[in-house]
């Protein structure tokens, strides 16, 4: 897909037009995401303080303990948050979504041919191998989006059960508990890994910058829709097609209709 | 680590005589449940080649250790040695009864409080000491074998005691770099037969005391595989993105770029 066999004035245009790639629901859900995210990754870092695991610093811990007054409200914070994190996105994946959902998922968030092509091309590419080829087209959601996605379904749900296991202790034995803790910590942690590229990836690479103001806005351009995810970039195309074409039949049909009535003079 | 009381149980093993006053006491100051306990009395058996014959109990509790390998394992920080008193306490509010700190205990002092969810365990009854009793099972103790106060204070009843004694033992247990300088002495204790942890109605299991701190699967698991796991991989995913970012900011940012 070369950018030289596009005429300048093609181009411009290409720019000017844009698409919405994420509705309202997406946006506010993904802030949102992002708020809960940030008080329960920095609350749960505080909490934990065995001696014997040494993960974080004594002075983390005693700052929020400070904060809150005490081991226990720090932790009563910490699942108050999760508990509203866990309604909030659990109704938006499966009320608000539910319609979208499910279509959604089979359509666009499973792997296919172009998408393992991608994943073995693009990280070459990115280093500065392989300029030549040409990567192969991607959906919505490119490769990688689509594997970080699999993982942050699965952990989510992790992190979803093991919560409130430790919240309801009177409701189980001692080793469920047990094993709910490290489970916790690794949904966790390997979401925090997959961060550093998602958030780079979103917020600072500079080929991705519109990506991450259509977080807000909702829309891209064209230009980089048929840059980054061309085949959904076709798909709209053809949604805009159609719906052009549509208008200006129902105009026709309309004008027609007007000229009936009046009739010839 | 030196705290404003350093607080202990002396037993005398010479004047105690299994009247398990001292359960009963605990048991109604403190709310336990009825098929737990706070406290044990070992029945160390007759001993000794006759004439030279002993029959002696021996009652334990948390020894409020100096250096206690329970409040190692504490995820929420819900079981500490408070700073004040010296002793190991259990925030309630704070546990959530995984059951970590109760594996690690060498003496088998804790136990899980299924109804609250919870671990519990001898507080040296803190709830008393604070308005200047002394803990329920030293108060009722007929015989005058259990005393209890504060070591750092020369005139305390423990350390009078600890002074006069003919024969002092701890039960220490000092193994791989642990050393938990438990605060119970026990006085006149013989030296023949040990003494082997047993269940609230005197079901002897056959762990002699103190035992190796066990540590869970989940917690040596999570120690020695999940930490160094996730370490690897946020500092790989770190050193990706680092790597072009690096890249990035070299390169600059033209205005014009496809």
């Amino acid at each position: 897909m070369s950018v030289k066999n596009i005429p300048l004035p093609e181009r411009q245009r290409l720019r000017q037009k844009t698409f919405k790639k994420h509705n309202l629901a997406n946006i506010l859900t993904h802030w949102f995401n992002v708020a809960s995210w940030l008080l329960l990754l920095s609350t749960g870092i505080a909490i934990i303080s065995s001696p014997r695991l040494g993960i974080t610093s004594i002075w983390w811990q005693e700052a929020f303990r400070n904060l809150f007054g005490s081991d226990a409200n720090l932790i009563r914070f910490h699942y108050t948050i999760g508990f509203i994190w866990i309604f909030v996105i659990v109704f938006n994946v499966f009320v608000g979504f539910r319609k979208y959902f499910v279509p959604f998922a089979a359509h666009r968030m499973l792997l296919d041919k172009d998408d393992i092509e991608w994943i073995k091309t693009k990280p070459l590419q990115m280093m500065g191998f392989m300029k030549d080829k040409k990567l192969p087209p991607q959906d919505a959601y490119n490769a990688g989006q689509k594997v970080y996605s699999y993982f942050v379904v699965v952990c989510t749900i992790g992190i979803m059960i093991t919560g409130p296991v430790m919240v309801f202790k009177s409701l189980f034995p001692p080793i469920v508990k047990q094993i709910a803790q490290p489970i916790h910590f690794i949904c966790v942690f390997t979401i925090v890994a997959w961060l550093f590229i998602h958030v780079y990836m979103g917020a600072v690479f500079p080929e991705e910058k519109e990506a991450f103001f259509s977080m807000f806005s909702g829309k891209v351009s064209a230009w980089y829709a048929r840059a980054h995810h061309e085949k959904w970039y076709n798909e709209k195309l053809k949604e805009m097609m159609e719906w052009e074409d549509q208008v200006e039949q129902e105009v026709r049909e309309a004008k027609h209709l007007t000229e009936e009535s009046s009739g010839p003079d | 680590m030196p705290t404003k009381n350093h607080y202990a149980f002396v037993m005398d093993i010479a004047r105690c005589i299994d009247c398990r006053a001292c359960l009963v006491a605990c048991s109604v100051e403190n709310n336990v449940p009825m098929d737990h306990t706070r406290i044990w009395v070992h029945d160390q058996q007759v001993q000794g080649v006759w004439p030279n014959l002993t029959h002696t109990f021996v009652p334990y509790n948390c020894m409020h250790c100096d250096n206690p390998p329970c409040t190692e394992v504490c995820v929420s920080g819900a079981t500490y040695k408070d700073d004040v008193s010296g002793l190991v306490l259990v925030d309630q509010e704070a546990c959530i009864g995984c059951g970590y700190c109760m594996e690690a205990c060498p003496y088998g002092v804790r136990y899980i409080d299924q109804k609250r969810g919870v671990v519990d365990k001898c507080n040296a009854c803190v709830q008393r000491l604070g308005i200047g009793l002394d803990p329920a099972c030293v108060a009722t103790c007929v015989g005058k074998a259990r005393l209890f106060g504060d070591l750092n204070d020369p005139n305390s009843e423990v350390s009078v005691a600890l002074e006069k004694a003919k024969s002092v033992t701890t039960l220490d247990y000092e193994k791989d770099g642990t050393d938990t300088n438990p605060n119970i002495f026990f006085l006149n204790l013989p030296a023949t037969g040990s003494i082997l942890s047993s269940d609230a109605f005197g079901q002897v299991a056959q762990t002699s005391l103190p035992r190796d701190p066990h540590y869970t699967i989940a917690e040596e698991g999570w120690k020695k595989v999940a930490i160094p796991l996730m370490a690897v991989a946020m500092g790989a995913t770190f050193l990706v993105q680092a790597f072009f970012f690096t890249k990035q900011l070299v390169e600059g940012e033209k205005e014009f770029e496809e």
